[in-house]
């Protein structure tokens, strides 16, 4: 019994080690997905943020240095929950979450991560198990 | 009613706490206080503070918290506010129904909490989220009041003990700011729809109320006819109109004539957003007057277009024009007047000379002899290149100071300010920038042309140099400390607005792209914005993305970064610190730390790069001994991720000292003593962090 916890509980922290190490880095959306983002960026977002994610008087730039020394570390789960609720800043919530996982892939694709095979999900939990490194880890 | 007491308690609480605070008076930095919101009337933030040094500022540790999350419906990102302290008691603003707040200045805990319900008025507002503060006003003999701005525009004082709102002052403790605010030769703006707000925190001085008026951003505008900026007197006590100071002038009014064909009657803004300052003694108040309508064309106004970016010294008493300087002819950069312009008493050759010095987004400190308005060191009028857009005359000259030099990059020489940590990126930046018309400074914007040019390049206008946070001044060493942003890189490119839009001919965008309106920072994001009902496409982003436009063609990978790197070398920010008496900059350093980004960039590894700074445009502290400011961005590599509020030698612009924030500094920090023992407070939000008020100090055991 007690093994078997213990067995269940390494397993899961196995499992999670392995989500863990999931990274912006392993190819965690596609291109097509990131071309649909991209379109949609330019209507709902560039006129803040920039057609180029450079940023502007109004709004910070979305790829480059500044940008990701404010998001690595943290996860793309956390990038996703930010514009769900806050953003277009005219009008939040107008985006669904298969507009806002596409958005992401188009800032992650400017960003130059890898595009996979795989779609970026719409689940804010799965999102967080992928983490936003600024550098490519060594393996 | 719409106004709403939270606390109940809140006589009970206020009667208890400020005992101590009974002693009357004005209340001011050399008792501890903070009492204004750039620490006394004469924009300096310095503090005489010094418990805080270069020995311990390292063993600093929070003492208290304060998250305004639930000061309105919804977070807010963007915190800025910087509080005032007087006689233990902090007050401020946050969230998104910029309440206002009163705290113990020990602990953090709320003493009293105001907000006003304005409905569709400040959903609608053009400057929302919770703004910079709030202002104080005493008698000296116990009646005090907190007076602020709300985000739908009005004045408003309240009791500082109790935080109820004053009965005597205006109407039921108000004045409606947008009643006297018009278009065109004179027509009143609509009292809930009318475009007119403030986030900048008012100037109480003697027993006057001066506020100024902001406006939406000028990118996009529906029509040159914009609200007319104003900057009004109110009497302290009850709310009466003292004076009107127009920004544009009327006809009769000196420099009406500079708004060609009559312009004068069909374009507006040209308000004051930031900051203002007055000399309490020589009764001078200075005005540091934004953009007229629009930011990026002004095709529609031929002329100078005073007081379009021009430092304004007004009488206190009668608000009448006493002088005028133009940083600015014809203004299409955006340049604004950002800061709250700083009032030095100097030494210059043996001569002292009352002055005013003003940061600005140009990188230039504009230094004037306060009384005459005459520029201590010569200012040149130079030639500068003109607009092709159709109708837009620009002026052939611009103002340039010969001292001090500028303090910041303010546009972007090719190649030489490129990056260059290696010829393959300086080659791609070279290959980024091509497809953009570059030049000196006061390049005027372009119609952006993806056959041609997709924009004209541009560095320090819209998000350069010295921006709302200001800067500070030391008044015993008469040396000005000043942040300033220098790789903000931003292409500017016009195009004609669709049909029926507006009656501007040019708006911000390009031809080849998606109209889209430009939104100030934090547009929608007031309390009582409506949250629109989501259109629900059919399953599958595909068919979601279906109707949007096509992605630009032009824009690349990367965007116009190289490598995930600035188009531009570092330092991507510094801090300069500007000797008044010489007119020359006595040190300069890097602001804040290397970006993980750049320092692990794989394109350059094992060079040694140095410190890079980073970008970023935010407000300081000045102590007796210390100049004190907070990064703008994360890092991870020399510490446990944060943003560091780090404490620089004022002598020499060397780090001594930092400590952790969890996010980047938002708002200016300011300092304060109670009982003996100093505090640093400064906002932080940003990235994925809700807005936040952190009080440092240090520990009680070593």
């Amino acid at each position: 019994m007690t093994a078997a916890v213990v067995l269940l509980a390494l397993s899961a922290l196995v499992v999670f080690q392995e989500q863990k190490a999931t990274t912006v880095w392993n190819g965690v959306y596609t291109a097509e997905q990131a071309k649909r983002g991209a379109a949609l960026y330019a209507n709902s977002c560039g006129s803040c943020h920039g057609l180029e994610l450079n940023g502007g008087e109004s709004a910070p730039p979305l790829t480059g240095g500044d940008f990701m020394s404010n998001w690595s570390g943290l996860t793309v789960g956390d990038l996703f929950e930010r514009i769900r609720t806050t953003m277009p800043a005219d009008r939040p919530g107008t985006l669904t979450r298969e507009q806002t996982a596409n958005v992401v892939a188009h800032i992650l694709n400017v960003g130059q991560f890898p595009a996979g095979t795989t779609e970026l999900s719409t689940r804010t939990e799965t999102l967080k198990q992928i983490s936003i490194v600024a550098i490519k880890p060594e393996h | 009613m719409l106004f709403r007491k939270i606390s109940p308690m809140l006589g009970l609480l206020c009667v208890t706490l400020p005992l101590s605070a009974q002693s009357g008076g004005q209340p001011s930095t050399k008792n501890g206080d903070w009492p204004y919101y750039t620490a006394d009337l004469k924009g300096t933030k310095y503090s005489p503070l010094d418990q805080i040094n270069a020995d311990n500022f390292n063993k600093l540790e929070v003492a208290w918290r304060f998250k305004t999350d639930n000061l309105g419906p919804r977070p807010e990102y963007k915190l800025e506010g910087t509080p005032l302290v007087v006689k233990g008691v902090l007050y401020t603003t946050g969230g998104t129904r910029r309440s206002v707040v009163a705290l113990d200045a020990k602990t953090g805990e709320q003493l009293w909490v105001y907000q006003f319900r304005e409905g569709k008025r400040a959903a609608i507002a053009p400057r929302q989220l919770s703004g910079r503060g709030v202002s104080y006003w005493t008698d000296g003999k116990g009646d005090d009041r907190i007076v602020f701005v709300t985000t739908g525009y009005r004045l408003v004082e309240l009791n500082a003990h109790t935080g109820a709102v004053i009965p005597g002052f205006g109407k039921d403790g108000m004045v409606d700011l947008k009643v006297g605010m018009t278009t065109g030769t004179g027509k009143q703006i609509d009292l809930e729809n009318g475009e007119a707000g403030l986030h900048s925190t008012p100037l109480v001085v003697k027993d006057v109320v001066i506020v100024g008026s902001s406006f939406k951003e000028g990118m996009t505008v529906v029509t040159h006819d914009n609200t007319k900026g104003l900057v009004r007197a109110y009497d302290a006590h009850n709310g009466k109109l003292l004076w009107t100071f127009n920004t544009i002038p009327r006809p009769g009014e000196f420099g009406n004539e500079t708004w060609e064909n009559g312009s004068w009657a069909t374009n507006g803004n040209t308000g004051v957003w930031t900051q203002m300052t007055v000399d309490e003694e020589l009764g001078l108040v200075f005005l540091p007057v934004e953009s007229p309508t629009s930011d990026y064309y002004g095709g529609e106004r031929p002329g100078d277009n005073l007081y379009g970016e021009s430092l304004v010294c007004v009488d206190l008493k009668t608000g009448k024009r006493k002088w005028h300087f133009q940083i600015v002819h014809h203004p299409i950069w955006d340049y604004d007047l950002s800061s709250a312009p700083i009032l030095a008493d100097i030494t210059v050759d043996g001569k002292a000379i009352k002055a005013v010095a003003l940061p600005s987004k140009e990188a230039f400190l504009y230094v004037f002899d306060r009384v005459t308005g005459k520029p201590v060191w010569p200012i040149e009028e130079r030639p500068v290149p003109q607009s092709d857009v159709p109708l837009e005359k620009t002026s052939p000259t611009q103002p340039f100071p010969t001292k001090p030099p500028r303090y910041a990059r303010n546009y972007i020489n090719v190649p030489d300010d490129l990056i260059d940590f290696t010829p393959e990126m300086r080659a791609q930046a070279k290959d980024n920038i091509a497809r953009y018309k570059t030049g000196p400074m006061f390049l005027p914007p372009v119609v952006g042309d993806p056959k041609g040019f997709l924009g004209a390049m541009q560095l320090g206008n819209a998000s350069g140099g010295t921006n709302w946070p200001g800067a500070g001044y030391d008044p015993e060493t008469h040396i000005v400390y000043a942040q300033a942003n220098q790789s903000a890189v931003s292409p500017i490119s016009l195009r004609k607005p669709p049909e029926g839009f507006s009656d501007i001919h040019y708006v911000l965008g390009r031809n080849d792209t998606e109209f889209r309106v430009s939104e100030g920072p934090g547009f929608g994001s007031a309390a009582d914005a409506p949250q629109p009902v989501r259109t629900r496409p059919g399953r599958g982003g595909a068919a979601a993305a279906g109707a949007a436009p096509a992605a630009p063609a032009a824009a690349p990978a990367g965007g116009l970064t190289v490598q995930g790197l600035s188009l531009v070398k570092p330092p991507y920010a510094v801090i300069s610190a500007i000797n008044l008496d010489r007119g020359d900059i006595q040190w300069q350093v890097p602001y804040g730390e290397t970006p993980d980004a750049v320092r692990n960039n794989p394109a350059l590894k094992g060079m040694n790069i140095g410190n890079t700074g980073q970008g970023g445009s935010v407000g300081l502290v000045v102590t007796k001994t210390l100049v004190v400011l907070g990064d703008s961005q994360m890092t991870s590599v020399t510490h446990p991720r944060a943003a560091m509020l780090r404490a620089y030698d004022k002598a020499n612009g060397k780090e001594v000292g930092s400590v952790p924030m969890p996010a980047p500094q938002s708002g200016s920090p300011m300092t304060y003593s109670v009982d003996g023992k100093q505090y640093i407070v400064v906002a932080v939000s940003g990235g994925a962090y809700s807005g936040e008020y952190i009080a440092y100090k240090l520990p009680e055991q070593e």
